[in-house]
């Protein structure tokens, strides 16, 4: 394994008196160049830590090729097969057959999973966004900064099984925010029972679980703007609004553009909540997520092949977002 | 004082832009005192929102916890009551009866340990290769554990689990992976898809590239090996990083819940808390169960809600530097 890497295979050094400083590689190296015996030597150590270095990658690469390369080809050929999942050598290739069934007409995977999954995810989006910006504009101008943000961070620190219960039953006839409900002498709201509820119940329980990253880059954002802006707007005779505006969005743009794109990916592809609080995404498709349609076909109706499609389609549109997203700040921070 | 440093950075920062000296002056009278007089106001309107955002966290966490001590028939009665008749801890021994809380603590802490032990691990040997050591393939190879990151998870579920099913010579597979279990019938089914993080390895070798290059050269002029070399002398000093990357992988294999269902459908010998917990919705009827469930997850949450407040400020720097990939 080793000697098949960069240049060991000379048989013999160079003669050492004309171009002692030339490597095959045309990259300088640190050793000395000059006495005639060092290239030899100094190419000897090079392989030796050549060899180490792999020695310490070893364990590494090995891991990406069967948990990542194989996997990935595997998806491919799945995707492009009708296989129900017993014996490997049952695999029929069917070409493009599954995704097209994917798009059929009737087929529920465009509408309403598809248009489920980037409502989900923008919802989540703009609530956490909305509400860790406040939140974090407030944090900053309080002290014990770090108490703070370390409440907001609970949720994220606790498992998808207790954050989706505890919500799931919160929602219940008889749970704490019918209560509420109830006190203030309005009528109970059936949440995830009814199909006109169910996503906006979900998406309000994701975006309270990722408020709290949110605010910790936000408020790390917020420390970093210099406050010699602030005091400039002050003596100009900027009101509060007028500074949030004006001083603190624009140059809070970055941590802002960060959070979002982050959390829009994890929305696009998180499905485990969901899975947690309806189970199969329902009542009917109400609230089937991409993700989570292909987690049933592959597991629950053994249609490895249709779930492997779904999964390139989600895979191709969060790369397509991703770009769009990344194309879109760059072109906005050219202008300014 | 701050004053004065003030004055020294505004005036090495103002005299190159070539401002009068008398506007510098007036500004210089004005900082301190505007910031006083910010600093006098109470922000009254601030508190309101953040504690108010801070109640919105909690209560749910303290609705778990009281509808854990609520006594049979208790919970789903109306009218609604937030806190319990009666402190009573029967849900608590039902949870540790029928959710074999032992064999699901065990498998957790097992998989949990695994994995953050196998992280630390697999994270500094391929950290201290990319940041320290001279090599054909160096950038590739960063190129590949950067590119690694992109791929989201949910992609390979499905091949991770046939690839552990299928698994040569395994849980009484054959060598072509058919006929048997494969690895769901040991506890790596549950560690192998996560021993190594590109996240981890990215975190380590910015950490270690920082680490001078004359530290290890003198060590290897003293005739230090390389292992000897990333042991004794690069591991120490990694020590603020690897307590960070413990702590995060630490919490998210804790938390881990779709894969270890999927492992735990083909063996429930390898139930986890999470999954062991979820599962109780589908027996019992609903309003005995739910105070139970939330006896099972108060008690699964605590441990690692004790670690994230010893350590938070190591977990928040760790999600810090996440964020800065």
């Amino acid at each position: 394994m080793a000697p098949a890497v960069g240049d060991p295979a000379l048989p013999s050094a160079p003669p050492p008196a004309q171009r002692p400083a030339l490597r095959r590689t045309g990259r300088p190296t640190s050793v000395p160049r000059l006495s005639p015996g060092v290239p030899r030597a100094s190419r000897a150590i090079r392989r030796r830590q050549t060899v180490i270095a792999y020695l310490f990658l070893a364990p590494t690469l090995l891991f990406f090729l069967v948990f990542l390369v194989l996997p990935l080809l595997f998806a491919a050929l799945l995707a492009l097969s009708r296989w129900t999942g017993f014996d490997l050598s049952d695999i029929r290739p069917v070409g493009m057959a599954n995704f097209a069934d994917l798009f059929a007409h009737g087929s529920t995977f465009l509408t309403p999973i598809l248009t489920n999954t980037l409502l989900y995810a923008f919802g989540t989006v703009v609530l956490a966004l909305c509400g860790a910006l406040v939140i974090a504009h407030c944090v900053n101008r309080l002290r014990f900064r770090g108490f703070w943000r370390t409440l907001y961070f609970l949720p994220l620190v606790t498992t998808v099984v207790a954050v989706g219960n505890v919500w799931k039953y919160m929602y219940e006839p008889g749970g704490l925010i019918n209560g509420v409900l109830n006190g203030l002498g309005l009528p109970s709201l059936a949440f995830l029972q009814d199909p006109d509820t169910a996503l906006p119940s979900v998406i309000v329980v994701q975006a309270w679980a990722s408020t709290g990253s949110a605010i910790l880059i936000l408020t790390a954002g917020l420390t970093a703007i210099p406050g010699v802006y602030y005091e400039a707007a002050e003596l100009d005779g900027a009101g509060d609004r007028t500074i949030f505006w004006r001083i603190t969005l624009p140059l809070l743009r970055p941590s802002l553009l960060f959070v979002c794109l982050t959390q829009f990916i994890a929305g696009l592809q998180s499905f485990a909540l969901i899975n947690v609080m309806t189970g199969d995404g329902g009542p009917g498709d109400a609230t089937n997520v991409a993700a989570l349609e292909m987690y049933q076909q592959a597991f629950r109706y053994g249609d490895w092949g249709i779930a492997g499609a779904a999964a390139f389609v989600l895979f191709l549109v969060i790369a397509v977002i991703t770009a769009l997203q990344l194309w879109l700040f760059r072109r906005k921070d050219e202008e300014a | 004082m701050s004053g004065h440093r003030d004055e020294r950075a505004r005036r090495s920062g103002s005299t190159p832009s070539g401002n009068p000296p008398t506007g510098r002056r007036i500004r210089l009278q004005l900082g301190p005192r505007l910031r006083l007089r910010l600093r006098n106001r109470t922000p009254w309107f601030s508190y309101a929102i953040v504690i108010t955002g801070a109640a919105l966290t909690v209560i749910p966490f303290l609705d778990m916890l009281m509808t854990s001590f609520k006594g049979p028939g208790e919970y789903g009665k109306l009218p609604y009551r937030f806190l319990p008749e009666a402190f009573s801890l029967t849900n608590y021994r039902a949870a540790i009866r029928q959710l074999d809380l032992p064999l699901l603590f065990r498998n957790s802490t097992l998989a949990t340990v695994l994995i953050t032990g196998s992280t630390l691990l697999t994270s500094s040997l391929a950290g201290y290769a990319l940041a320290k050591l001279r090599f054909p393939g160096r950038e590739l190879v960063f190129r590949l554990v950067l590119a690694t990151m992109m791929f989201p998870p949910f992609l390979f579920f499905i091949p991770h689990f046939l690839i552990l099913v299928h698994w040569p010579a395994a849980g009484g597979n054959d060598l072509l992976g058919r006929g048997g279990a494969g690895l769901t019938v040991s506890l790596a089914a549950l560690v192998m898809p996560f021993l190594v993080s590109s996240f981890g390895i990215f975190l380590m070798r910015q950490f270690m590239v920082s680490i001078p290059d004359e530290m290890l050269e003198a060590a290897r002029i003293d005739g230090a090996g390389e292992f000897t070399v990333w042991w004794r002398i690069v591991l120490p000093q990694t020590k603020p990083v690897a307590v960070t990357l413990a702590l995060l992988t630490f919490v998210s294999s804790w938390n881990e819940y779709i894969w270890a269902l999927l492992v735990s459908t083909a063996n429930p010998r390898l139930m986890t808390l999470p999954v062991g917990i979820q599962l109780l919705q589908s027996h019992l009827d609903p309003d005995r169960m739910v105070p139970v469930m939330m006896a099972g997850l108060v008690l699964s949450v605590l441990p690692v809600l004790l670690l994230f407040l010893l350590l938070q400020k190591h977990y928040v720097r760790g999600v810090m530097l996440s964020g800065l990939k």
